[in-house]
């Protein structure tokens, strides 16, 4: 008898210690993914951020792309998350320095877990993006938009390359540039 | 229902082993997100003060982060060489930058008194600044890490003294 009472004693302490650390977790766990975003940015130390655009590759992937540090604003990240059972949880994050100073626009290759992603800074007058690869291939990359700075993106399911000629659109469907980018396909080794 | 002395004393004991355990469980979790935490700071730091790419595979305990160089930071470290190369007093930390620790890069440009000394030199050593003309240390470190000409003359005696090349003429 009272060894029982023990055992319930012991288990009953331990299924609620047990039970407040998970829903401590599942409160601590945010469901709206702006809200993550914030918290992440605080974690990473990454403060005083734009975030350009948050693409969802499916139901529970999402990349954040964003870039930080004021005044110039010349770090430029991606940020994986995916959400489980504890909502929205960080994967992985990258920057990458682009000074885009008086450029028209720039751009760097980069892996983020499965994934292979070209982006960079541009104007926000350009409207358009066209990217036609050495063998012919032609993408139209998203723009995502912060203040008077633009990103455009691709998520890159095929083959890389390693340049492309940029040709830059305004609203009126006019050319207001264009340029060779070069991506180092072995960054960041 | 009456227990014995004995169970109590082994309750009390399990209970308290268990509150022990746990809050020995939380001192180092506290103290591993308190390093964490520092790591971080630091690595945010460095990727701004030297222009890195980063990557944060892990920023949790075990923390996993990787700092790259970039042409930028290429471009910091040739201003510093440059100056270095001409006033040695102002340290140039070779094997620190070989083996990218940042942080120890980073302590050869604190000494505020070197700094002044050096850019007091340099003023002296162009025939550009008028007499009296001068500059602080934070001239020289945001020449170095920023690339900026904060002080009248600065840039004149980079370009006097062959450190800056001569201006292009439109």
């Amino acid at each position: 008898m009272k060894k029982r009472i023990i055992v319930i004693i012991v288990t009953v302490i331990t299924l609620l210690t047990i039970a407040g650390y998970l829903i401590t977790e599942r409160l601590n766990a945010y469901q709206d993914i702006e809200e993550v975003i914030e918290q992440e940015f605080r974690t990473l130390r990454q403060y005083v951020e734009d975030v350009y655009a948050i693409e969802f590759l499916d139901d529970d992937r999402a990349l954040v792309f964003y870039s930080w540090d004021f005044p110039a604003f010349y770090n430029f990240g991606v940020m994986e998350l995916e959400k489980t059972w504890q909502g929205w949880q960080f994967v992985e994050a990258i920057s990458n320095r682009m000074e885009r100073k008086r450029a028209w626009l720039k751009g760097v290759y980069a892996e983020i877990g499965d994934h292979v992603i070209l982006r960079g800074p541009t104007w926000a007058s350009v409207d358009k993006i066209e990217i036609i690869t050495a063998d012919g291939r032609e993408y139209i990359p998203e723009l995502g938009r912060a203040a008077e700075w633009q990103m455009w993106y691709l998520i890159l399911e095929d083959e890389p390359f390693e340049e492309a000629t940029f040709i830059l659109y305004d609203s009126d469907g006019e050319v207001l540039h264009e340029e060779v980018l070069e991506f180092d396909l072995n960054w960041p080794e | 229902m009456k227990l014995s002395f004995k169970y109590k004393v082994l309750m009390i004991v399990v209970l308290l082993m268990f509150i022990g355990i746990f809050l020995y469980y939380y001192g180092i979790k506290a103290r591993q997100e308190q390093a964490v935490t520092e790591a971080l700071i630091d690595y945010k730091n460095m990727t701004r003060e030297y222009a890195l790419d980063a990557v944060y595979k892990s920023k949790e305990v075990p923390i996993e982060v990787k700092l790259y160089p970039t042409a930028h930071t290429e471009a910091i470290l040739n201003r510093w060489k440059a100056i270095s190369d001409r006033y040695p007093e102002l340290d140039y930390p070779e094997a620190a930058i070989e083996a990218e620790d940042w942080l120890t890069v980073e302590e050869s440009l604190e000494d505020t008194d070197v700094l002044k000394e050096v850019v007091d030199q340099m003023y002296e050593d162009s025939t550009i600044p008028p007499e009296g003309a001068g500059a602080s240390f934070t001239t020289l470190f945001n020449y170095i890490k920023y690339h900026q000409y904060d002080t009248t003359y600065i840039e004149e005696v980079l370009i006097d003294l062959g450190i800056e090349p001569p201006k292009e003429i439109d």
